[in-house]
Formats: structure tokens, C-alpha cells, sequence
């Protein structure tokens, strides 16, 4: 059964978002778009909490956004990476994955 | 694009609340859409397909909310980052202000630090003495008690009224008797003197002092006869012992009797103040009488037990007691008094009046300070004029100005905390003895708070002055006007005017307050003491004679020997001897006796119905004396003789009498071979004949009236004290302190020595006087120099701005004398009006200054008429300058605006 993005560890749906935006400047649904065709239909994101998790980033700094046009001629507004948030994607992604492999380990010699 | 916030301030685009819900819904509305179309693709109809995208979303109200949250924060920090930045910007500003007038950048923060620090030098030791807690444990429930005789005198405690209030008494959870002596011990065959006290069972439970070393008084130390024990001093320990715990179980030997320490007092705890040896009083004999008031009391009130009611407690055991007793006892009634209050009683009115006048300095100092500012905020209105025109709002004006006098108020107050340290120092030098607690002293965060209070405060009210001054006015017309003249109109002057006014009122009442403490001062210094003050040394020596039967030989041997040796000293006229030093407050006074002849004997029993015989008894000072001591001091015989060689013990014992007593006690009669018994004193019961009168002496109190005194023979009646005071009378001029120690000290080494000029005592006995007397003239000093700068430069501003109207008489033919005239009315107008209210200030407030003066009244029409009349003179002097300027104005160069 799929995954709520909420139910996911506090934090973990900042750092998907900056992973994403990593590859390019993206709008919204394209993000979410994004996210859970990577995770293989594991991961619901509520849209709603994607949103909110991108405005917080932008006041943090972490990006920055503009609108612009979409693939189908409309109005859509483009998030992109700053540098500030480019550092904090090294940063948390080494984090996230010390994480999981510890928490690996612990299930694995179950 | 997105506008940085910078920017979007600058050009004042709405960062509502309406644009943001607008682009998010914007937003939203797009994700909706392409998830309703990514579902169609999957099969789902079109209502189907928005309904589901919708549900997907989630709470948009929600996330609204949370957006708009987030934005109003991030406007605030913006907001605070912006005011930080424009204080940084003030900041800047203010330092190039100040860079570019440092005369006046320098005048009013030495002003300010003047006025700072004068109020927190005095406000240090006022915190110290006055309101920093005693160092023991509940301090507040420390009290000394007090007998009260029928005229509402303190009384001292004698021992049975001691133990009678220790029993009738249930205020107190502890009570002790103490004694304060001088005596000496002895450090490698050296003697120093040093204060003892000795303290009965409880002293200690009354202060809750433990020892930081060894122990207190065992109960087998506190007893009759019991081997001498002794708890030290931090003070001693670390002098005499180099802290050392051997101290513990160390010998020391005062006079001849060696005293085991056994323990060690910590620091600051001193107990009367400057004591470094306690011993037990049990191992005295108790006196029985109930007249013999050599005891001091303290006790410890019991928790919940309130002074007053300790001190009606103690009043019904008293007044039982003398109901039990009738004249037996001359303690009628008691009191208590806070132990604290005890002993800052006497400094604490000084130190408050001390206060309030700092307190009027730097009054006087704000007043100039804001003056200096009122006058630059007219220089800059040209300036002002034009920040205000470019969009400066009146808000922003007043911070940036609040930030300039709070720049000027942190300057001052750190350079008035340092003044303040400097000043402590000076204040201490002058009298440490004066002041008790002295040792307690220092700038700590209570001061420092003060200081930075006391600055804030004048920053703020500067500041607010400033922004008051910069707010009002035409800005179109000061604009206009700028180029002609560089003042803001009459207002300006005014309240000018009245600073200056204010400024030389309170300067009035400094020094008035001056002049009155320096006219009772000189009132004092030119009395005539009765005994010649010139060229007189007093050697205080400190001979423990022992006890027991050889000490009367013993001492009158060592006396001669040192009379002998000072005579033979070069340039000394005579050498005499007493007990107790001028103005030391150590003579005892009490009642005698006037029996009908020397041969009468009076069994004690009868003594006291003698005692209570009005008719035949008297009050008098009772003092020793030898027969140079007269010649000594140069107190002239009136009649009858002096005591000379045939009056040795065993000879008839006489006494000599002051004019006083002989008016008192024998009006109209000769009291020459009057017979008096004066036992009460020295114990010593035998008749004394009158043989002599001589001169009155001010020898208690410089500024007491002499009182009616006894001088019995020295060689006849030893005393019981252990302090000699040796008079040496010189020719004038020689140095013979240095040869009298050496010549002294061969006698014996062990004897500890202290000299003075009879001069210096005179100048101690005044300490308190002169004390005053020199801050309240400093300070009135300090007044007088910044009221005359404020007379000066609102004078020197008055010139200047009117100087249109002086240049137009001028052309119009007025001559240089009529323009300086002009002038100079205006400061003594002001001076006058200063002056006037100064004095009535004055009257009114002088009369603090009471028990200060001696025979010169709080309202002396010669200090308020010389003092008033200065300043007229100086307010003329400070107007002179300007009005001189303004006469050798060229009426062309001003009319065309040069």
C-alpha cells in the first residue's frame, strides 16, 4: 500500500523536494509528478503539505521561485535551487542515508 | 519576476495579504487543473476527474493560512533587520556629528561624566553604609539595647541590669554584653596596638558568625580565672600568622598576659568594626553595682519578634526593675535600635545630603547638556530642514536625535563610572575613620546599575528635549530664513533662558549650603580651645602596668623616666602628662562628692544617702593630670597653685578645678580648700583638697561648651586605664616626634606609641565638618562653572541671533557702550531671577544642614548674601564676552548676511 508523504518522518518531504529541483526548475505538480514516479507508487505526496513544504523553503532561502509558462502555455510558478539550498541537499542527503543504512542494519540482524 | 523585498519597499508595492492569497491560488488552481487532466487521460469524466484532483489537494484553507503566517514573519524580521540597520545608520551619523563639532562632543560628555559621577561616587558609599544589608544572617533581627536614664539618655548596661533583662526578657533569642579596648601585643619584643573586645556567652549567637578556622568559646573557657582564650580577626591572621592554620593553639601576648588562639573570624565580619582580638568577658570579676554602666548590648530579636515589640519588651523589664530597685539603679527605661542604624546613625543624614546635592549636580549638568543641545539643534536646523523635506519622517528624527544623547550618555556614564572610581578613592583617603562600614566599599552591579539608570535617564530626556526642539518650528521658514540667521526665535531663548535660570537657582543652593558649612567651619577653627594648640605633641602610649600591689610603682616609675627623657629633648618647653588625649571622647565624667573636711570619713553605707543629697554633691568631668600638663597646654592658673613635687602618693591629695565648676558648684565663694571625694570614677575613696583653678578647655568638643571638670593629681591617683598621654610643649618648630619615639623607646620597646600634633587632633576632631565642607564646596564649585558656561552661551546665542536687530541700532548710531549694556541686562537678568529663586530654594532647604553648623544659622543673612551676590558678579563676567562681541559687530557684514 502506498505511503502518505505525512506519515514520512519530519523533513523527509524538504529533502525530496530539493532532490527533485536538483535536475531542474519545476512547478508544483511536476514535483509531486516527479516524486512518486521515482518512488514507484510507494509514496503518495499530499498536495496540499507539498505545497506548504515549498513555501517554508522559499522563506528559508533553500530556493527561490518565478513564474513562467508550462509545457501547455500556461501560467505556472517555477522553483529552482538556490546555492544555500544546493549545500543543504548535500548535507541532509548524507544525513538521510546514514540514517536509513543504520536503520537497516537494525532490521537486517533481526 | 520576483521583486526583492529591498526594492519593493523602496518603491512601496503592496505586499498585501490579497496579492499573496491571489498568486497561491494561482497555484493552486494550476495543480488542480493538470491533476484533473492527468486523471481524465486515465478514464476518469470530467466532473469525476476536478472532484478527485480536489480531494487530492488537500486543505487549501490550511495551506492559505500557513502561507500567509509565514509571510507576515518574514515581513517582521525584515521590518527588525531595517530598524537595526537605520540605529547602525544613527549610530554613524552621530559619530560624524560629534567628529565634526568635537568641542561640543567633548563639553557635554566631561559635563555629563561630571554630573554621573559624582552622583554614583556618592551613591557607592551611600550603598555600601546605608543600604547594603549587615554581613550576618538575618541582619534585620540584630539589635543593640540601650538603658535610658531619667532624662532619656542612653545608658550603657551595668552587669546586674544586663542579667535582669536577660531573664525579665522574651524577645530575644540571644543576648551578650561586649566591651571595646585597645591594648597591645607584642611581635618580636615590637608592640602593636590593636582593638579588642570583650564579648560575653552569646555574642556570637547574636551575629551567627562561625569561624572560618578553629572554634568559638568553649563553656570551660568562659569562666572566672580561666587561662586567657582568644578567637582573632581575618585582618590579624593573615598580618600576624601569614594565614597560617598553626595559628590555631598560637600564643599571643598582650601586656603581660598570654592569650591562646582559638579560632579565626572570617573576613568582613568584625564585630564592633575594627576589632582583631575577642576574649571571653566571664573571665572578668562582674561588677554588682547597678551604676557601673561599662557594658555595651546586643541581642538577636526571635523569629516573628518585631523591634518594637522587643523594644516594649525590654522597656517593662526595665521599668520593673527600677520599680524593684528605686535609686539603686539609674535606668529607668531602654530601647532598642536596629543594629544596622546603630552604627550608620550618624553618617546616613551626611551621606543622604551628600546624595541629594550630587543629585542637584547633575540636575545642573543635564540642564547645560540640554542646553548645548537646543543650541546645535538651532545650528542644524538648516540640516533638519532638509531631512525632514526629503521625506525624513518625525519619527525617524526623534531616534536619530534619541541616539545622539544616548551616544553622549554612554560616553558620559563611562567616563563618569571612572570618575566615580578616582572619586571613591578620594572620598575614602579623606576620612576613612569617618565613615563606618568603610571596608564594605566598592562599585559593584547595584552601583554600575545606578549609573547606567541615572544615564539613560539622561539620555532619554535629553534626547526627548532635542526632538522637541527639532519637531516644532516652520520648516518652510527656517528654510527660508536659514541663509540669514542661525536661530530658531525667540521660544528658543526662553526656554533657554529658563534652563540657565534653573541651572543658577540650584547653583545657589550648593553654594549656599557651602558658604554656610564653611562660615560654622571657620566659626570652629577660630574658637578658642582654652590651651595652646602650636607646637604641642601628644604621645599616646599604651603602659600595661599589671596588676596587683607594684602597679602604681611601676607606672610612676616608667612615667618619670619618660618625662625625663622628652624634657631632654632640644627645643622642648614642658612635658606633661594626662590620661586621656584632647577630643578623644575618653575622659569619664560622672558624680562627686563635697564633704566638710578631709578628715571626715564616710562609711559606704552612707555614701549613698550622701549620694542622693543635692546639696552635696556635683557633675564634673574627671581628668588626671600632672602639674606641666597646665604649663604644657598653656592653660592659665586663676588662682590658688598648681600641683608640684610635695604632691606625691601618700601626701595630701588635692585636686584642681576648671572656672566652670568653680562658678557651678561655689558662685560667689573661693573653692580653694574645698574638700571632694570623687571615688566614683577610680574607686579611689580618698578626700581630695581644692588647690587650684584654672582656665576652661574645650577639650571634649571643639564645638561644646567646656563643662565643668576635676583634675586630680597624676602622681597621687594613677588610674586603672593603661594609656598615658604624654604632652610635649616645644618651642615651635622643632621636629621632635622623630627624637621623642627614639628616646621613648629606649625606655621601653614594648610599649606601643602613637603621636600626633595637638593640631592634627584638632583637625580629626573636625573630620566630619571638613568633610562636608569640602564636597559641598566641590560640588558647589563644579555648579558654579557650569551655571557661568550656561550663562555664557545662551548670552553668546542671544548675541548672535539678534544680531539683525543690534547691527540696525548700530547704523542707526548707538555706541558700543549702549550695544554691551543690552547685552549684559539680559545675563543679569537672568542671574537675577536665578538668584532669587536660589535663595528662597535655599531658605527653605538649609535647614537640613541643622546639627552640621556651629553657631552660624541655617538661614546666616552674610552666606546668603555674599553667595547671591557672586553670582550676580559671575553671571556679569560670563554676559561681558558676548556683549563685548556684539558691540564690535560690523552692522554691514551682519545686515548683508556675511
Amino acid at each position: 500500500m502506498p505511503r502518505h508523504a505525512s506519515d514520512l518522518l519530519h523533513g523527509t518531504l524538504d529533502v525530496l523536494i530539493l532532490k527533485t529541483l536538483s535536475w531542474d526548475a519545476m512547478h508544483g505538480y511536476a514535483i509531486a509528478e516527479w516524486i512518486e514516479k521515482r518512488a514507484g507508487g510507494e509514496l503518495v505526496i499530499v498536495d496540499a503539505a507539498l505545497y506548504k513544504a515549498l513555501h517554508r523553503l522559499e522563506d528559508g532561502g533553500s530556493i527561490t521561485s518565478e513564474w513562467g509558462l508550462s509545457d501547455n502555455n500556461r501560467r505556472a510558478r517555477y522553483y529552482s535551487l538556490t546555492a544555500r539550498g544546493r549545500a543543504q541537499l548535500r548535507a541532509q542527503a548524507a544525513t538521510w542515508k546514514r540514517y536509513a543504512l543504520a536503520v537497516h542494519r537494525i532490521l537486517e540482524t533481526a | 519576476m520576483r521583486i526583492p523585498v529591498g526594492v519593493r519597499r523602496a518603491f512601496r508595492l503592496p505586499s498585501s495579504r490579497a496579492r499573496l492569497t491571489r498568486e497561491l491560488d494561482d497555484e493552486v488552481r494550476f495543480h488542480v487543473e493538470m491533476r484533473a487532466t492527468a486523471l481524465r487521460e486515465q478514464g476518469y469524466s470530467e466532473e469525476q476527474a476536478y472532484t478527485e484532483a480536489l480531494r487530492r489537494f488537500g486543505d487549501v484553507d490550511d495551506l492559505r493560512n500557513y502561507c500567509v503566517s509565514i509571510e507576515v514573519a518574514h515581513m517582521q524580521r525584515a521590518h527588525l533587520r531595517e530598524q537595526m540597520y537605520s540605529v547602525v545608520q544613527d549610530l554613524r551619523f552621530a559619530l560624524r556629528q560629534f567628529r565634526k563639532s568635537p568641542g561640543f562632543a567633548f563639553v557635554a560628555t566631561l559635563t555629563l561624566a561630571l554630573g554621573v559621577g559624582a552622583t554614583t561616587a556618592i551613591f557607592s558609599v551611600v550603598n555600601g553604609v546605608v543600604l547594603r544589608p549587615l554581613p550576618f544572617a538575618h541582619p534585620e533581627q540584630i539589635v543593640q539595647l540601650w538603658g535610658l536614664d531619667s532624662k532619656g539618655h542612653q545608658l550603657a548596661f551595668a552587669d546586674p541590669t544586663f542579667d535582669a533583662v536577660a531573664t525579665g526578657t522574651g524577645s530575644f533569642s540571644a543576648l551578650a554584653e561586649f566591651g571595646g579596648y585597645e591594648t597591645s601585643i607584642v611581635d618580636d619584643g615590637e608592640a602593636v596596638r590593636v582593638r579588642a573586645a570583650s564579648v560575653s556567652k552569646g555574642f556570637f549567637d547574636v551575629l551567627q558568625v562561625k569561624p572560618m578556622l578553629g572554634r568559638l568559646f568553649a563553656p570551660e573557657e568562659q569562666q572566672l580565672g580561666a587561662p586567657r582564650a582568644v578567637v582573632i580577626s581575618h585582618g590579624l591572621w593573615v598580618r600576624r600568622f601569614g594565614s597560617s592554620p598553626s595559628a590555631i593553639g598560637a600564643t599571643l601576648t598582650a601586656g603581660r598576659t598570654p592569650m591562646t588562639v582559638i579560632g579565626v573570624l572570617p573576613d568582613g565580619r568584625e564585630f564592633p568594626a575594627g576589632t582583631d582580638v575577642w576574649s571571653a568577658r566571664e573571665t572578668f570579676e562582674r561588677n554588682t553595682s547597678y551604676t557601673a554602666h561599662n557594658w555595651l548590648v546586643i541581642g538577636r530579636a526571635k523569629n516573628g519578634v518585631t523591634i518594637d515589640r522587643a523594644h516594649r519588651d525590654l522597656s517593662m523589664a526595665l521599668q520593673r526593675l527600677h520599680a524593684s530597685l528605686g535609686d539603686a539603679t539609674w535606668t529607668f527605661d531602654g530601647t532598642v535600635v536596629g543594629l544596622r542604624e546603630q552604627i550608620i546613625g550618624r553618617i546616613k543624614p551626611l551621606l543622604l545630603l551628600l546624595l541629594g546635592a550630587s543629585g542637584v549636580l547633575l540636575l545642573i549638568a543635564c540642564a547645560n547638556v540640554a542646553n548645548l543641545l537646543i543650541a546645535r539643534m538651532a545650528v542644524r536646523e538648516n540640516e533638519i530642514a532638509v531631512r525632514v523635506a526629503i521625506g525624513a519622517g518625525r519619527a525617524r528624527l526623534a531616534q536619530q536625535l534619541l541616539i545622539e544623547a544616548a551616544l553622549l550618555s554612554a560616553v558620559g556614564c563611562a567616563g563618569g563610572v571612572l570618575l566615580a572610581l578616582a572619586g571613591m578613592k578620594v572620598l575614602l583617603a579623606l576620612q576613612p575613620a569617618l565613615i563606618p562600614r568603610v571596608g564594605e566599599l566598592r562599585i559593584d552591579s547595584t552601583v554600575l546599575a545606578f549609573a547606567i539608570l541615572v544615564s539613560a535617564s539622561t539620555a532619554i530626556v535629553l534626547g526627548l528635549v532635542a526632538a522637541w526642539r527639532a519637531g516644532r518650528g516652520d520648516l518652510r521658514a527656517a528654510l527660508a530664513q536659514s541663509q540669514r540667521t542661525q536661530g530658531g526665535g525667540g521660544a528658543s531663548y526662553r526656554i533657554r533662558g529658563s534652563l540657565v535660570v534653573v541651572q543658577l537657582a540650584m547653583t545657589v543652593v550648593l553654594l549656599i549650603g557651602a558658604g554656610l558649612l564653611a562660615r560654622s567651619f571657620v566659626r570652629l577653627m577660630t574658637l578658642d580651645p582654652g590651651f595652646r594648640t602650636h607646637g604641642v605633641v601628644v604621645a599616646n602610649l599604651a603602659f600595661d602596668a599589671g596588676s596587683g600591689a607594684g602597679k602604681i610603682a611601676r607606672r610612676t616609675q616608667y612615667l618619670d623616666e619618660i618625662v625625663e627623657r622628652a624634657r631632654a629633648i632640644p627645643g622642648v618647653t614642658a612635658v606633661g602628662v594626662s590620661n586621656a588625649e584632647p577630643f578623644s571622647g575618653g575622659s569619664s565624667n560622672g558624680t562627686f562628692l563635697v564633704l566638710p573636711g578631709t578628715d571626715v570619713k564616710v562609711a559606704p553605707q552612707d555614701l549613698e544617702a550622701m549620694f542622693r543629697d543635692k546639696a552635696h554633691t556635683g557633675y564634673a568631668t574627671y581628668r588626671l593630670a600632672s602639674g606641666d600638663y597646665f604649663r604644657a597646654l598653656q592653660i592659665p592658673l586663676l588662682s590658688g597653685r598648681l600641683f608640684d613635687d610635695g604632691d606625691r602618693a601618700g601626701a595630701p591629695e588635692v585636686a584642681i578645678i576648671n572656672a566652670s565648676l568653680a562658678r557651678k558648684q561655689w558662685p560667689g565663694e573661693s573653692p580653694l580648700g574645698k574638700v571632694i571625694e570623687f571615688g566614683n570614677i577610680d574607686g579611689d575613696l580618698t578626700p581630695m583638697s581644692v588647690v587650684g583653678v584654672v582656665g576652661d578647655t574645650r577639650e571634649e568638643e571643639l564645638a561644646a561648651d567646656p563643662l565643668p571638670a576635676i583634675y586630680v593629681c597624676d602622681r597621687q591617683r594613677p588610674g586603672n586605664g593603661p594609656d598615658i598621654n604624654v604632652i610635649i610643649a616645644t618651642n615651635g618648630g622643632a621636629p621632635v616626634i622623630g627624637a621623642a619615639r627614639q628616646a621613648f623607646r629606649q625606655v621601653r620597646t614594648d610599649v606601643p606609641m602613637r603621636f600626633s600634633t595637638v593640631e592634627q587632633i584638632i583637625a580629626r576632631s573636625v573630620a566630619s565638618q571638613r568633610f562636608m565642607l569640602l564636597l559641598v564646596g566641590v560640588f558647589g564649585g563644579v555648579a558654579l562653572l557650569l551655571a557661568t558656561l550656561g550663562v555664557y552661551s545662551v548670552i553668546s546665542y542671544l548675541v548672535a541671533q539678534r544680531g539683525r536687530e543690534i547691527s540696525i541700532r548700530v547704523a542707526l548710531g548707538a555706541r558700543a557702550r549702549d550695544i554691551e549694556r543690552l547685552v549684559i541686562v539680559q545675563g543679569v537678568a537672568l542671574a537675577l531671577i536665578g538668584a532669587a529663586l536660589g535663595g528662597v530654594a535655599a531658605f527653605a532647604s538649609t535647614r537640613v544642614l541643622g546639627t552640621l553648623l556651629y553657631s552660624v544659622s541655617a538661614t546666616d543673612p552674610i552666606a546668603f548674601a555674599g553667595v547671591l551676590a557672586g553670582l550676580c558678579a559671575v553671571a556679569l563676567a560670563a554676559s561681558y564676552l558676548p556683549a563685548r562681541r556684539a558691540a564690535r559687530l560690523e552692522p554691514m557684514d551682519v545686515l548683508r548676511g556675511g
